[in-house]
């Protein structure tokens, strides 16, 4: 076997915080042979982007230490070069590209001007006119449409996509030999992310170079790799050829992450009184409990000295759908699409322009605030971002217990106590927890207590809106079986917002694809799914890396 | 991406921690409690009266006898304060046991409190006071308006320059100690800064907090409201109502209060603009919790820290605006202040350095003191600047 181009052995990396040592990578090896793709693949503070920092030396001086360890880079051990020799190694041989793309391009430079930069400071006898030609060629190389006409925009002109080819090419831009990739596409929907990742193996057909991937989904793995390493609390679990690993994982901890993925979940049984109606063939008219019809949601842009309106951000478009009892109704579209404006609507968080909604056959739109209050009991929300999603002043057992009080649930403070400490049970957490405040408790945990913020007023209706997307896919096995389990016992009817194909297949009985404000597909989820109908459907479906064992 | 130690610490107990990290917050802190200290019991350290004599068998307070109403309020709600402090109750609840405990006292000090009204400080020099079993006087034992008639012809001695006296700062022109006169100041200073803070306070979190949180056509009504206020010139304003109504601490107060708001105003609505798309608020909406609650619980104390800092600023900007009111000969008339004791060094004929020194080093000193605490509370808040201060 050739000699690989990084060799890395007995890595350790620890980490200064607050007066503690942190051993974010402990004791790792792995090497990348030339031209191949290496993908390092964990849950959140496993330690991959730090591994991929001390690769590339980018980690600060004074707080990261490597106690033991060689990072050979063509032969060269890569920690024990003084900084000048960094400096030319990096960029030059080794690049890398980060995972958000808003702010990792500088807002205030042409794009032009960026890449331009990057190559001038590597070959600095290049000319000007030779530099803008070695960056147009990169942004086409790039496949990035009117390539010339793109060198004097400016970031916020483009897609975010866009934006991480910018960002490759910039990368490229010098030819690096290694490129060091941490979660390109993680910030990125679905379609854009299949177009990115065909580019990434393009460019590396054409190239040659290497690529270390650090990435949490095991289907971006499934698609880029030769090699795999699995990391857990700073040590790598499994490395070994792709193919091996994915196919037969040795270390229970592979096996556990890759039997929490969604496409993988065993599916519940849970027969609902309403497919037997169906299966008997009987057409069953019930009324739905959600009904919406011809909604819009448009926000004006307004412009000039007098603020007139001179057109709308059409957010939801003459939206109609029916959301039936007991049922989960999935809701997926791309970043922008107006799915989350749609479920926020449903609960009046935000005002609909025009359309009808109603609950139960009740008209919800242009209610005041006191009519509302009293409907607000049966329609709750759940959110994405366990960091904002409690109020971090407040004390668990006050964030459960307010809702209560003022809909006059429990007769009094030691009943709804006992009452919020049931339903913290309901959802497996400790009924202890009531006495603790938010910085107290993991992702997972918050996202376990927002459910039950949206339980104590007993609804009948909740929408959770990507409440799993922050987490990681251990987590978010455990919140998908516990929602399942919730709804089954109250008959709760959900509207799940989500871009995550799997967890829909998993969890919901239909599905309603959203494209630019409007409801392009709905239906059944299996029959969506395996015969998708519309255009977008059908890229979105075809876009979403999965891995199946 | 490391894994972040659950912390056990809570906000405010953090945000406090880092504040009190540097050694400028500490020097100031203590300034600031040497203030308060020096203000509640002013009448005990500088006095004429005896703080407590035997004559002939029978033990009296003469300083208890000539409490003013207004020594007696500030004492007490001294002592509500601290005992409220103690209790392990919510901030809510302090604010308002510390309100109507102080308006409690100020009821009952005013009716059982009666003082002689007139108080003749020589009086106290004579054998009445003097030939007694043993008494204790103050540390320092002359009154601010003590003119000492009966012992110098003229005013004007230098520190320590006096034959049989100690005047640890001199004197001033009418022959009263300025140690003493210092110390009683501390309590105007110290209340204009706080009260007319207090004041902006509120009017700058209810005004913030609707525009904040309603925006649209409140935010755009509100923010011009701001404006006009901000171009509302205070010094001026206050030098109008002195010539219309006379002096008055508390219309002092009151004014420099109720021009003083916009910028907290701007911070507030600032904080809750943010804080209005955060998901707890939203989920509070969802809940349908009242309006009061929303604004109140589950916003304004996520969105304090701010303005806590730019109070502490605004404390300073109110000492600041008395004593340069008092320099302009339009402040107090009945009670010392800094301000007024400059005016009093530049008006006269010589050169005093004593005259000057003291009282423009406390101003100085105070206003330092206030902008110590408030740098450090800023630094403790934003993430990014503790980290540059090495503070962790």
């Amino acid at each position: 076997m050739a000699e690989p181009l990084l060799e890395v052995r007995n890595l350790c990396t620890y980490l200064q915080s607050g007066g503690r040592e942190v051993r974010a990578v402990d004791d790792v090896s792995f090497s990348i042979p030339r031209g191949e793709t290496f993908c390092l693949v964990g849950e959140s503070g496993s330690g991959k982007s730090i591994s991929a920092l001390s690769v590339i030396c980018l980690l600060p001086q004074g707080i990261a230490s490597h106690p033991s360890g060689e990072i050979l880079f063509n032969g060269r051990d890569l920690l024990r070069l003084d900084d000048p020799g960094i400096r030319a190694v990096r960029g030059s041989q080794i690049a890398m590209i980060f995972q958000e793309p808003m702010t990792s391009l500088n807002p205030v430079l042409t794009i032009g001007e960026q890449i331009t930069e990057a190559l001038q400071l590597h070959y600095p006898d290049m000319s000007d006119a030779e530099a803008e030609q070695r960056t147009i060629m990169a942004l086409e190389q790039v496949q990035m449409p009117h390539a010339a006409g793109r060198f004097g925009d400016y970031p916020h002109q483009l897609s975010g996509g866009q934006r991480q080819r910018v960002m490759i090419a910039m990368a490229l831009a010098c030819e690096p030999q290694l490129l060091i990739a941490d979660e390109p596409t993680t910030a990125l929907d679905v379609t854009v992310q299949a177009e990115i990742l065909r580019l990434m193996r393009k460019l590396q057909d054409d190239t040659g170079m290497s690529m270390m991937f650090i990435t949490h989904d095991f289907g971006v793995v499934a698609q880029m790799a030769q090699w795999v390493g699995v990391m857990q609390q700073g040590k790598l679990m499994e490395v070994g050829l792709c193919a091996e690993v994915l196919r037969k994982p040795q270390h229970p901890y592979t096996r556990k992450l890759l039997s929490a993925l969604p496409e993988n979940m065993a599916k519940p049984l849970f027969v609902r009184p309403y497919s037997e109606n169906a299966t008997a063939g009987q057409a069953v008219v019930k009324t739905p409990l959600l009904q919406i019809r011809n909604l819009k949601v448009w926000f004006p842009i307004k412009k000039g000295l007098l603020r007139h309106i001179v057109d709308y951000i059409r957010a939801v478009d003459e939206v109609s759908l029916d959301i039936p009892q007991g049922q989960i109704v999935a809701l997926v579209g791309e970043s922008g699409c107006g799915k989350t404006t749609l479920g926020r609507a449903i609960l009046q968080l935000e005002k609909p322009t025009a359309g009808s909604i109603q609950i139960n056959g009740q008209e919800l739109t242009g209610l005041s605030a006191r009519e509302l209050r009293p409907l607000r009991r049966k329609m709750q929300i759940a959110f994405q971002d366990p960091q904002s999603s409690l109020n971090p002043r407040l004390l668990i057992e006050t964030t459960l217990t307010e809702p209560m009080k003022v809909h006059g649930i429990g007769s009094n403070h030691e009943e709804r106590i006992e009452l919020a400490a049931l339903i913290l049970e309901s959802v497996q957490l400790d009924r202890d927890f009531l006495w603790r405040y938010p910085h107290e408790f993991s992702g997972g945990q918050r996202q376990r207590i927002g459910l039950a913020r949206a339980l104590v007023l007993n609804p009948e209706f909740i929408v959770c809106d990507e409440i799993t997307s922050a987490l990681d896919v251990s987590v978010q096995a455990e919140i998908l079986q516990l929602l399942l389990s919730i709804r089954q016992q109250r008959n709760l009817t959900l509207l799940f917002i989500t871009h995550n194909i799997g967890v829909v297949e998993y969890l919901s009985d239909q599905i309603v694809v959203m494209y630019k404000g409007k409801i392009v597909e709905q239906g059944e989820t299996a029959q969506v799914c395996s015969h998708p109908q519309h255009l977008y459907t059908q890229k979105l479906l075809a876009a979403v890396p999965r891995l199946l064992i | 991406m490391i894994e972040h130690a659950v912390s056990q610490e809570t906000f405010a107990a953090r945000i406090w921690r880092k504040t009190l990290n540097g050694v400028g917050v500490k020097v100031g802190l203590a300034w600031v409690a040497l203030l308060v200290f020096a203000a509640v019991f002013a009448p005990f350290l500088a006095n004429s009266m005896p703080l407590l004599m035997s004559k002939e068998g029978v033990i009296t307070a003469p300083v208890l006898q000539y409490l003013s109403v207004e020594d007696a309020w500030v004492l007490s709600a001294f002592f509500i304060v601290l005992v409220v402090y103690r209790l392990r109750i919510g901030a809510g609840k302090r604010i308002l046991l510390v309100l109507s405990g102080a308006f409690i006292a100020a009821v009952l000090v005013n009716m059982f409190v009666k003082p002689p009204v007139l108080v003749i400080y020589d009086n106290f020099r004579t054998a009445a006071y003097t030939q007694v079993d043993w008494r204790i006087m103050p540390p320092v034992p002359y009154a601010p308006t003590d003119y000492l008639r009966d012992l110098v012809n003229k005013g004007l001695e230098a520190p320590l320059a006096s034959e049989g006296r100690i005047h640890l700062m001199g004197t001033e022109e009418n022959g009263a100690d300025v140690l003493s006169r210092m110390i009683h100041a501390c309590r105007i200073s110290l209340s204009i800064g706080l009260i007319a803070s207090g004041i902006a306070l509120l009017i700058g979190v209810i005004v913030g907090g609707l525009m904040g949180y309603f925006s649209g056509t409140i935010d755009m009504l509100g923010m011009r409201l701001v404006e006009i206020f901000e171009d509302i010139p205070t010094l001026f304003l206050l030098l109008t109502f002195v010539a219309f109504f006379g002096r008055s601490l508390y219309m002092m107060m009151v004014i420099i209060g109720v021009t003083g708001w916009s910028g907290y105003a701007r911070y507030v609505r600032q904080e809750f603009l943010k804080l209005r798309k955060q998901d707890y608020v939203q989920a509070a909406v969802a809940s349908g919790l009242p309006l009061g609650s929303i604004l109140f619980r589950h916003m304004l104390p996520n969105g304090v820290a701010p303005l806590l800092v730019a109070v502490s600023f605004g404390v300073a900007g109110a000492i600041l605006s008395e004593a340069t009111l008092s320099f302009l000969g339009l402040g107090v008339v009945d009670a010392p202040s800094w301000g007024q004791m400059l005016d009093q060094a530049v008006k006269s004929s010589s050169f005093n350095w004593w005259m000057a020194v003291f009282p423009g080093g406390a101003i100085f000193m105070t206003v330092f003191a206030y902008n110590l605490i408030g740098e450090a509370f800023r630094d403790a808040i934003d993430p990014k600047l503790s980290g540059k201060a090495g503070v962790n």
